[in-house]
């Protein structure tokens, strides 16, 4: 086999699999020559070396993963003029779904409330079907919701995750990631067979910014990794939102002090499409809340169902806080509670009740 | 073997007299042989014994001494039939000594007919405890049994007046011989029935509404517990408060738990029998035998057997050791723990009421979500700790949050104790009304209709399994008990559903 046989791209990828060469040592081999001659100079152009480059190049054409690198007809135009671009990017589905559409990240904690998942799949499905791609970074907690929202329901989503597109990581999320490289684009700066690091992940955060228009913090701890993504995407002066909560949650906290910071308030996916200068986009009005069946009877029955409504708010109260705030025992509370959980005036998660 | 040389006025003596050793929490009949015959002085000891029965013969021989009675200064050998099992534990040194005075001629082989012995000796010649005294007493049935003075008492628990007592080897040999009457055994200290006051009453608890009804629901009937809550929030305390809400045991139960601990050398209350439900909370670094029991041949129960007819209380569950919860299911299934070991199988009993506690997550604040700090990863492995199987064993699953301050601090008291386990009580009244006309009704009409239809819906949307629908009736049958209701309404089922919520904090 003869190194004309191998596209450019193959090494690219084969020098991005040697584990001594991280991603800034490889901008800079690259910066200058070509990745074959980069190759030839660094391993030597003996034939064990270039059967490397073909099993490693097989490695990734068999699983369905196209390499770019700068030059390269798919080559993300968002990383034409980016600081730190990578040198060489992993791409499963389909390449052009980087450059077709406003692009909007949604990212957050991986523990979020049930407030969070629900407004991070509401913009997700919103903003796609407005026609703006969802960026998310495929974790778990508000990165799976975004995209579980966004999956299907309009434009390309786009995941930019940290380890090899191989090997799906968290592997929860196996399918989800399936649905993105499906109706989308997976795309990751590690080749295949790398396992998920925990230095990849900041990594993956600043690309995951400048792949995006608009980024947009769901929910997120005071130190949180969306804090990586932030900082990268103010150093590129790339527009972010901030999705306001309670604060009495600490999974706000990182929102909050955002827009206290000056990032923009998100309440809607209108907020963001205004933000992409976008205004004349149809805009889906999103619902509020998620719309559900209402009984023919608005609110609750007056009595003991009353008292219980009147009692709950949108924060979530333990029984006992609704024990003394009602002065019920606890047969009637319950049975008043699941009565509203049935007409949808209420919801009860691991014994905290709220407010629908 | 030994010919009469004639020359010799003794040539050899037998004796034979009845005793019993522990197997398990039973005990089984030995008969201790003695043979003295002429030959070199010594002293042997045959069938099967441990190491504490074969230091028997030190013991032995010091307190014959220390009695003023003569030692045979002859070849002794003890054998304790039958040979095949094993011996163990100090409570052969009395009738190894008594057999030895028949044999040696000091006392009539007459006098220790229809009598067995049990007891340690003292190098002074005191008879001391031995453990197990009530299984001892059943296997030596129906012969009368000679006992230490101060485990009469025990004994007597269920051999009435056949037992006797004594203090000392030197004051027995004078009762055998007819130089004197039995003794009396020690009268029991009048702050007898402390175990009804002694237990931390309800009353204490400020707030939590929820898990004091829990410890309601729990008692009334009879279902297990598990609570979660970050530190703080009263699981122990709580717990605690539970064998104050039980019904006081019945006779049986209370000779099963005495049995029990009397077997495992526990101290027995002042009245010998245990009338209160046991509360056991063993460390979460006990080990698995420690636990369901065992050892290696003299096999001892386990905190869970000395549990039975009480609460065991399992604090931290998620640090025990998933092959000692894994060894609960069993029992809990079916209320008797079975131990094999190559010396055999013994089945104690335990049929206890499982109370256990656990923090939501490592950092204890996972109760709400959102408040935790743990990654969703240790998450995941904390939860992996408890076996589906395992939380299913649990009828009531109850979040608890660190209660409100104000009322911490307003000082006024719970409901207390006695006037929720009066409500226990007549619960169970009626529960057990309802098992005895139970041929005809049926489930049906139980079950109010919206009651019904709450169940439906809560099994489509997947909130319920076919097992948890099962845990809920029950549950909410017994709130019904509870509220002097024929009917399980909508409230009572909603009511069993809310206690059941923590699941959602635990389940993998």
């Amino acid at each position: 086999m003869t190194p004309g046989h191998l596209p450019e791209e193959a090494y690219a990828a084969a020098l991005a699999s040697v584990p001594a060469i991280g991603p800034a040592t490889l901008r800079g081999l690259l910066a200058s020559d070509p990745p074959s001659v980069a190759w030839a100079r660094s391993r030597g152009a003996t034939e064990g070396s270039v059967r490397d480059v073909a099993r490693i190049w097989a490695r990734h054409t068999d699983a369905g993963i196209a390499v770019l690198v700068p030059g390269h007809a798919s080559w993300p135009a968002r990383l034409a003029g980016d600081p730190q671009a990578p040198a060489v990017l992993f791409c499963r589905g389909d390449p052009a779904a980087l450059d077709a559409a406003p692009t909007v990240a949604l990212v957050g904690t991986r523990a979020p409330t049930r407030y969070g998942i629900g407004v991070a799949a509401q913009l997700g499905a919103d903003l796609s079907g407005s026609g703006v791609s969802v960026v998310s970074g495929l974790a778990l907690g508000i990165d799976g919701a975004a995209h579980e929202g966004a999956c299907g329901a309009g434009a390309s989503p786009i995941a930019v995750v940290a380890g090899g597109l191989d090997d799906p990581y968290p592997r929860r999320h196996s399918r989800l990631w399936e649905r993105v490289a499906e109706c989308g684009a997976v795309v990751s700066e590690s080749p295949a067979g790398v396992r998920t690091e925990k230095w990849r992940f900041p990594v993956r955060n600043r690309l995951l910014a400048a792949l995006s228009d608009v980024v947009v913090v769901v929910e997120s701890r005071h130190h949180g990794g969306s804090r990586h993504t932030v900082d990268a995407a103010a150093a590129r002066g790339i527009p972010v939102g901030a999705v306001p909560g309670s604060i009495r949650s600490a999974t706000s906290e990182g929102p909050n002090a955002l827009l206290a910071d000056g990032a923009f308030p998100v309440c809607s996916a209108g907020d963001v499409l205004v933000a992409l200068a976008l205004e004349g986009a149809q805009v889906p009005v999103p619902a509020p809340g998620r719309a559900p069946s209402r009984p023919s009877r608005a609110g609750p029955a007056p009595g003991t169902d009353l008292r219980v409504y009147e009692a709950l708010s949108q924060d979530p109260a333990s029984l006992d806080d609704l024990t003394r705030a009602t002065g019920l025992d606890l047969s009637a509370l319950c049975g008043a509670l699941e009565r509203l959980a049935l007409a949808g005036l209420a919801i009860g998660v691991g014994g905290w009740w709220e407010r629908v | 073997m030994s010919h009469p040389a004639g020359a010799r006025p003794f040539t050899h003596m037998l004796a034979a007299v009845a005793s019993a050793t522990l197997s398990g929490a039973v005990g089984r009949a030995v008969s201790v042989e003695v043979h003295v015959s002429n030959g070199l002085p010594g002293f042997t000891i045959v069938g099967l014994p441990d190491a504490a029965v074969r230091e028997a013969r030190d013991r032995v021989r010091a307190a014959v001494l220390s009695s003023g009675l003569p030692w045979p200064l002859r070849r002794v050998t003890v054998n304790l039939a039958p040979s095949g099992i094993r011996k163990g534990g100090a409570g052969l040194d009395l009738p190894i000594a008594v057999g030895l005075l028949v044999a040696a001629g000091e006392l009539s082989p007459t006098c220790t007919e229809g009598l067995a012995f049990c007891g340690e000796l003292g190098l002074n010649g005191s008879l001391r405890h031995v453990p197990g005294m009530i299984a001892l007493a059943d296997a030596v049935a129906p012969l009368g049994l000679v006992v230490p003075l101060g485990d009469v008492r025990e004994a007597a628990l269920v051999r009435g007046s056949d037992v006797h007592g004594a203090a000392t080897l030197g004051e027995l040999a004078r009762v055998l011989r007819g130089q004197g009457d039995w003794p009396d055994p020690p009268a029991p200290s009048p702050s007898a029935d402390h175990g009804a006051h002694g237990a931390p009453d309800l009353a204490e608890v400020r707030g939590q509404a929820v898990g004091r009804r829990a410890l309601e629901v729990v008692a009334a009937g009879r279902h297990h517990l598990l609570m979660v809550g970050p530190p703080g929030s009263g699981k122990t305390m709580l717990a605690e408060r539970l064998p104050g809400l039980l019904p006081p045991l019945t006779p049986e139960e209370a000779l099963t738990v005495t049995r029990v601990h009397s077997a495992a050398g526990c101290a027995l209350p002042d009245g010998a029998l245990f009338d209160q439900p046991p509360f056991r909370a063993p460390h979460h670094r006990a080990s698995i035998v420690a636990l369901v029991g065992g050892g290696s041949w003299s096999l001892r129960p386990g905190e869970i057997s000395l549990a039975t007819h009480g609460v065991l209380f399992l604090d931290e569950l998620g640090e025990f050791p998933v092959a000692a919860l894994e060894a609960l299911r069993q029992p809990l299934e079916e209320g008797v723990i079975r131990v094999s070991r190559a010396g055999g199988t013994v089945a104690f009993p335990a049929a206890f009421l499982l109370v256990a506690a656990m923090n939501p997550c490592p950092c204890g604040e996972g109760v709400y979500e959102g408040a935790c700090t743990c990654s969703p990863a240790s998450r995941a492995r904390y939860r992996r700790r408890i076996s589906a199987p395992l939380l299913d064993r649990f009828d009531l699953v109850v979040p608890l949050s660190r209660p409100d301050p104000d009322e911490l601090l307003a000082g006024t008291p719970g409901e207390p104790s006695a006037a929720v386990a009066a409500r226990v009580a007549a619960a169970r009244g009626r529960a057990a009304e309802r098992a005895q006309s139970a041929s005809g009704a049926g489930e049906g009409p139980e079950l109010a209709a919206d009651a019904e239809s709450l169940l439906a819906a809560k099994l489509r949307s997947g909130d319920l399994s076919a097992r948890g629908l099962h845990k809920v009736s029950r549950v909410a049958r017994t709130v019904a008990d509870l509220a002097g209701e024929d009917q399980v309404s909508f409230a009572h089922v909603s009511e069993a559903l809310s206690l059941r919520a923590g699941r959602a904090a635990v389940a993998a």
